[in-house]
């Protein structure tokens, strides 16, 4: 008997099903598009904010001549500093691979270009753990 | 481009992004992003005063 009313408080297995498929499309909405999880959740001026932050940064990256994270054997680090600016989302993918972006190592503003870009994807891993605790209900 | 000017848009952009984030209401926005900001700026300008009298680089002597 006690069984039926805590199985009350349980929600049924579609319904964890369908929750568990809006947290995850959320989240990696959040990584394709900076802003969008939020987007999806309705939190859309957020969203909107986030996204002229991150791309913001990016673009300020770029424009900088910044430093594009690759891993690099002898350098354990880089692998950090690689899967911090894979947070960007897919447009590392395209500016390693479609436009072979390298970054100018000779220009004043490297360094700072470095940091835009790192915090860019950063900014967006952050935005994706964000876009999980709303959709889970831990946020509002 | 002047570095300050970079530093100054850098303590913006983030202060901006974490306000959004961890705060709801206007007047707790203004308060968490005046403290960021200000920290940032203010703690980078400690931070170059504190490296003041360091040299900027490897001595440079006179060519051989």
């Amino acid at each position: 008997m006690s069984d039926a009313s805590g199985d009350d408080q349980q929600p049924s297995r579609e319904q964890t099903v369908a929750t568990n498929g809006r947290v995850w499309a959320a989240v990696v909405l959040a990584w394709l598009i900076p802003g969008a999880g939020h987007f999806f959740l309705g939190r859309r001026a957020r969203a909107v904010a986030f996204l002229a932050l991150v791309a913001a940064s990016a673009a300020i990256g770029l424009a900088l001549q910044g430093k594009l994270f690759v891993v690099v054997p002898e350098q354990p680090l880089s692998r950090l500093g690689t899967l911090a600016s894979m947070g960007m989302g897919p447009l590392y993918f395209v500016l390693r691979f479609v436009v072979d972006y390298q970054g100018d190592i000779l220009a004043p503003t490297y360094e700072y270009g470095s940091a835009f870009l790192l915090t860019a994807g950063l900014m967006n891993l952050l935005l994706m753990l964000d876009t999980w605790d709303v959709a889970q209900g831990f946020k509002r | 481009m002047s570095h300050f000017l970079l530093m100054v848009v850098y303590a913006l952009q983030v202060s901006l992004f974490f306000t959004i984030l961890w705060r709801r209401g206007r007047r707790a926005q203004i308060k968490l992003f005046l403290q960021l900001f200000l920290g940032l700026v203010g703690g980078g300008l400690l931070v170059a005063w504190l490296m003041y009298p360091f040299p900027l680089g490897p001595p440079t002597g006179p060519a051989p």
